[in-house]
């Protein structure tokens, strides 16, 4: 264990884990638009960056992603400070400028005081930050289905070759992943679309309710030895059968030992 | 052949040299890229097709030699005679046999062909008495210019592969580590880190295997000094990384080259078949036990992987996106092993160190800057070409003593560094000694070594411009501040440009570059401000002139000027009614030409090719 | 578009057939076919075992890479800072006259693409235009016309 202080405090951290694990464990609120738990961290959106500087430093301060800074022995971290905020609104600014239509970046941007952006609105732009989380988490399933194209102001992120992506199966993860909502999907019908391939969802044998795609469900039995038929039940069903098979081994030792 | 041991080596350069002094009469053809866009190519062939049918007394074919970049391009197509070292400027295929016939043959002197100085309009014979080249010091482009630059012999024979015999077989990589630090060399890619130093912490990492990779992405618009290096001197870059790799323990490398640079990789490819066919280079190197494998990696055109984090991530084929450097590449670059990555000037400077000691090196520059470093002295300067200087030499030296002061006595304005991570510095700084920390300090950085003279006709506000829409176009996206912020400082740059901004805008323009300075994930967006905040530093008048005056001074930017002839310079020769594309300009012969403003599309083509200076901008 | 692909295979030879091949082998793709077909693109994703949307994502990231046919003659004016200051503009204002279309296009017949490239390394005879891998120095306006002249015959 090391200890640093962040705002004053002192706190304990493992040596190594990224900053902004140690603040949030400490219920500082820092933004973070490209940051999840469940991929690797990004350093994309520069919001979280922090004030960083040692006793030793002699007063030199350093800005870092607190995504992407691990935790030293000794470091004294400033989350919110002036130059922090100045920063973070610099930041927000340039985004509300990319999605002036996004009430997420909105309503963000207000809270660090930029109700509206100071800068030219891209036109005709979408709500797509190039955060990257929808590849991002689209790889660490093993799909890498899409992917970012092109490069610079222009890049996107689209399925290869602007085709139906042969690798997506429908598993939605990119759309909820997304921070602030930009891809869209379409259940209907017991048919899923999403990136403009159609999928069939399967429909819980119980009760009917549609759970997830065919071939998620396929990709999900081949890599996991899963059985085929898991999947004929939705959750909540069989949640229901196994408290039925439990009540019913319940009242059978019960039975058993009066 | 295959050179077992270091005494073989030592014996095979022998033979090198004396097969090179029975060439009694070497002529060389520059064969750089300022001269190849000159048509040097059909010179060298010119030379060749004479020598074909007829024979020269004392002249062998052998000794005409296609060599790398001679360094003044300004005057190319370059032949040299050595050993007199006599410097024919301007050579056209029509003058091969002329020079075969009289110079070679006969040591008559082609007067006309010679370089004339700028001052006096005296002839210089010798290039060596040429201030251009008398006030250089070369070591990374010691055999440019003086070596057939695909011949493994003849580097061999100006001592090449000793730097590493010495290393491989005298001794430990710790000295050769030692060695390296005591020179004082820093990375010439513009970093400036004491190459010393990343060779220690890649040595002493645990994890294996190690890498050695060159950088050869040379992104910088307006620096050539790595390309002529690569092409005309491949294996002292080879020679530089086979000692880098064994003081570190790699046995692979890559050289990253540009793709805009063809023959570099193909110099580079020959070079390394050689080195690997003399045993050199590849398995049990002159017998000792130390192996490398060096391997080529094109680049796919993308400044942004002269970063080093996004050059691995290229040489591994992905696509080239900086990463976070809160882990250094020297612990986990390539595939997350340890990289020591330099660039190629550096790799080119290390044999001469090992060959003459640290200490010889630390003896040149000074105190922190040690050496030499290489520039491209391009732009409006008189003589532009590839030079080398000691660490400290002013920019006054080097623009004025070796550039000869600005093209057309015009005045000097500002000498641009660092490409577009850099920034332009003005006259008050001329005096400034060249050196990695004094650059930086002025608001410039030294950068890989372009450097790029400015004169009263070049706009600051349309280079601030150019390097902000260069720099749009090559940021990599990944990033924030960089991907966003550069697309609106360029908005901003256009804005003023046009005369539509407001003191608010350059006001505006200065904190978001604060944003994007610090905020950015990589070199290239965190110095993208650089152009803008140096100028608007040194040259805030042209832009409150642009703002509130809504002229351009130095007549560039198109929205704020228009051009008129001066009836009394005009002579009528036509030549700007010819050159004008869009038919603004009517005229008869030996009458005053008129421009149609509302034809006019300002591109200036007019006042370029009009000898009077009759075209007035306003 | 059908494109004769049977060249791929001695592409794929040429290197080690790994992911980190990929940008070696567009490169040769591209440098055989003037562009990356997609047929090509898909090939090249099971050849060295690398997910379609990496190899999109490569080939669009880079700017060696076009997705669309160029042309025969690749025309490339330098705007590297000493070509720019030296009337690189002007010079790239008149080729698209000449051929009638703007820098990063192709003209209808596949002859030409015009294209920009930030500094070919030539900068003493600024401004430079490449036309495929040949330079011509101190280009001028008026020069433009005959350079194209030269362009069409080889």
């Amino acid at each position: 264990m090391i200890s640093m202080t962040i705002n004053g405090k002192v706190v304990k951290a493992e040596k190594g884990e990224m900053l902004l694990k140690v603040t949030r464990r400490e219920g500082i609120d820092i933004p973070a638009l490209c940051h999840h738990d469940a991929v690797e961290p990004f350093g994309g959106c520069r919001l979280c960056m922090v004030e960083i500087t040692k006793a030793d430093w002699d007063g030199w301060k350093n800005y870092v992603t607190a995504c992407l800074y691990p935790a030293e022995d000794g470091l004294i971290i400033q989350t919110h400070s002036a130059k922090v905020n100045e920063l973070r609104k610099g930041v927000l600014d340039l985004l509300a400028a990319r999605c002036p239509n996004s009430p997420e970046i909105r309503e963000l941007a207000a809270e660090y005081g930029v109700p509206q952006t100071t800068l030219e609105e891209v036109p005709d732009a979408d709500n797509c930050i190039m955060c990257g989380l929808c590849t991002r988490v689209c790889e660490r399933l093993g799909f890498k289905a899409i992917s970012t194209v092109g490069r610079g102001h222009s890049k996107q992120v689209a399925p290869p070759l602007n085709e139906a992506p042969p690798d997506c199966v429908g598993c939605i993860s990119c759309a909820q992943v997304c921070p602030t909502n930009v891809i869209p999907y379409k259940d209907i019908n017991g048919k899923r679309t999403i990136w403009e391939k159609q999928f069939e969802l399967i429909a819980c044998k119980e009760c009917g309710k549609h759970t997830i795609t065919t071939d998620f469900a396929d990709a999900l039995c081949e890599r996991r030895a899963i059985p085929r038929d898991y999947f004929d039940v939705c959750d909540d069903c069989r949640r229901k059968e196994l408290s039925l098979k439990m009540g019913s081994i319940v009242a059978w030792s019960r039975e058993g030992t009066s | 052949m295959r050179i077992e041991n270091a005494g073989q080596l030592e014996q095979y350069r022998r033979e090198c040299q004396a097969r090179l002094d029975k060439q009694t009469r070497r002529l060389l053809v520059c064969c750089g890229p300022g001269c190849l866009a000159n048509g040097s190519q059909a010179v060298s062939d010119a030379f060749k097709k004479v020598l074909r049918n007829r024979k020269i007394k004392g002249f062998k074919v052998e000794a005409l030699k296609e060599t790398g970049c001679h360094g003044f391009c300004e005057q190319g197509p370059l032949v040299v005679i050595e050993p007199e070292g006599i410097f024919y400027t301007r050579v056209k295929p029509a003058h091969a046999e002329k020079i075969l016939e009289e110079t070679i043959a006969k040591n008559k002197v082609i007067d006309k062909l010679l370089f004339r100085d700028h001052n006096n309009g005296q002839p210089i014979t010798c290039y060596r008495d040429i201030p251009f080249y008398s006030r250089q010091q070369r070591i990374a482009l010691r055999n440019i210019g003086q070596i057939n630059q695909c011949d493994i012999d003849e580097y061999i024979a100006t001592g090449g592969y000793s730097g590493m015999a010495k290393a491989l077989t005298q001794m430990t990589p710790k000295q050769v580590i030692d060695e390296v630090t005591a020179s004082g060399l820093r990375g010439r890619g513009g970093g400036g880190f004491p190459a010393g130093r990343k060779w220690k912490t890649a040595a002493s990492a645990e994890d294996t295997p190690h890498y050695v990779i060159c950088n050869g992405d040379e992104g910088d618009p307006g620096a050539f000094m790595d390309r002529a290096i690569m092409e005309g001197d491949p294996h002292s870059v080879i020679e530089g990384m086979i000692i880098a790799a064994y003081a570190v323990g790699a046995h692979e490398g890559y050289i990253y080259v540009r793709e805009e640079y063809p023959l570099a990789v193909v110099n580079l490819q020959k070079a390394i078949e050689q080195a690997t066919e003399y045993g050199l280079l590849g398995e049990n190197i002159i017998g000792t036990d130390f192996t490398l494998e060096l391997n080529i990696s094109r680049g796919g055109g993308a400044f942004v992987c002269g970063e080093s984090s996004a050059l691995m991530r290229s040489v591994a084929g992905e696509v080239g996106e900086p990463r976070a450097k809160y882990v250094r590449s020297v612990l986990k670059g390539l595939y997350d092993k340890p990289t020591v990555l330099n660039n190629v000037e550096s790799y080119a400077c290390v044999p001469a160190i090992i060959d003459k000691g640290g200490k010889w090196f630390a003896s040149i520059g000074t105190k922190k800057s040690t050496g030499t470093k290489a520039f491209s002295l391009v732009g409006k300067v008189r003589n532009t070409g590839l030079i080398e200087v000691p660490m400290g030499t002013t920019l006054r030296e080097i623009i004025y003593d070796i550039g000869g002061g600005i093209q057309n006595d015009r005045p000097f304005k500002a000498v641009q560094t660092g490409g577009p991570s850099g920034g332009c510095l003005p006259e008050a700084k001329l005096d400034l000694p060249v050196d990695f920390d004094t650059l930086t300090e002025a608001g410039s950085m030294m950068g890989s070594g372009g450097m790029i003279v400015l004169d009263d006709q070049t706009c600051v506000v349309d280079l601030a411009k150019y390097f902000l829409a260069f720099l749009v176009d090559e940021s990599c996206g990944k990033c924030v501040p960089c991907r966003e912020g550069l697309h609106q400082l360029y908005g901003m740059a256009v804005a003023v440009s046009e005369g539509r901004a407001t003191e608010e805008t350059l006001e505006k323009m200065e904190r978001l570059s604060e944003v994007v300075a610090v905020g950015s994930l990589c070199g290239l967006g965190k110095s993208g401000p650089n152009p803008f905040l140096s100028t608007v530093k040194y040259f805030r008048d042209e832009y409150l002139a642009h703002i509130n005056d809504k002229k351009c001074p130095a007549g560039v930017c198109r929205e704020l000027i228009r051009f008129e002839v001066i009836e009394d310079k005009c002579d009528g020769c036509m030549a700007c009614v010819a050159a004008c594309a869009s038919n603004a300009i009517t005229g008869q012969k030996k009458e005053p030409h008129v421009i149609d403003q509302e034809l006019c599309n300002k591109c200036g083509a007019c006042r370029t090719v009009c000898r009077r200076d009759a075209i007035l901008v306003l | 578009m059908n494109h004769d692909l049977s060249k791929l295979s001695a592409i794929y030879d040429r290197y080690p057939r790994k992911p980190q091949s990929l940008i070696a082998v567009l490169q040769d793709i591209q440098k055989e076919y003037n562009f990356l077909p997609c047929e090509a693109l898909k090939q090249t994703a099971e050849e060295l075992n690398v997910p379609l949307s990496k190899v999109f994502s490569v080939s669009t990231f880079y700017n060696a890479f076009s997705l669309v046919p160029k042309g025969e003659k690749v025309i490339r004016i330098c705007v590297g800072t000493t070509c720019h200051i030296r009337g690189a503009k002007q010079i790239q204002e008149q080729l698209e006259d000449e051929l009638k279309i703007k820098a990063g296009q192709t003209t209808e017949d596949l002859q030409f693409s015009l294209e920009v490239v930030a500094c070919v390394g030539a900068c003493a005879m600024a401004p430079v235009v490449a036309v495929n891998e040949r330079y011509h120095g101190n280009v001028t306006v008026g020069s433009c016309k005959k350079l194209l002249k030269k362009g069409k015959k080889g």
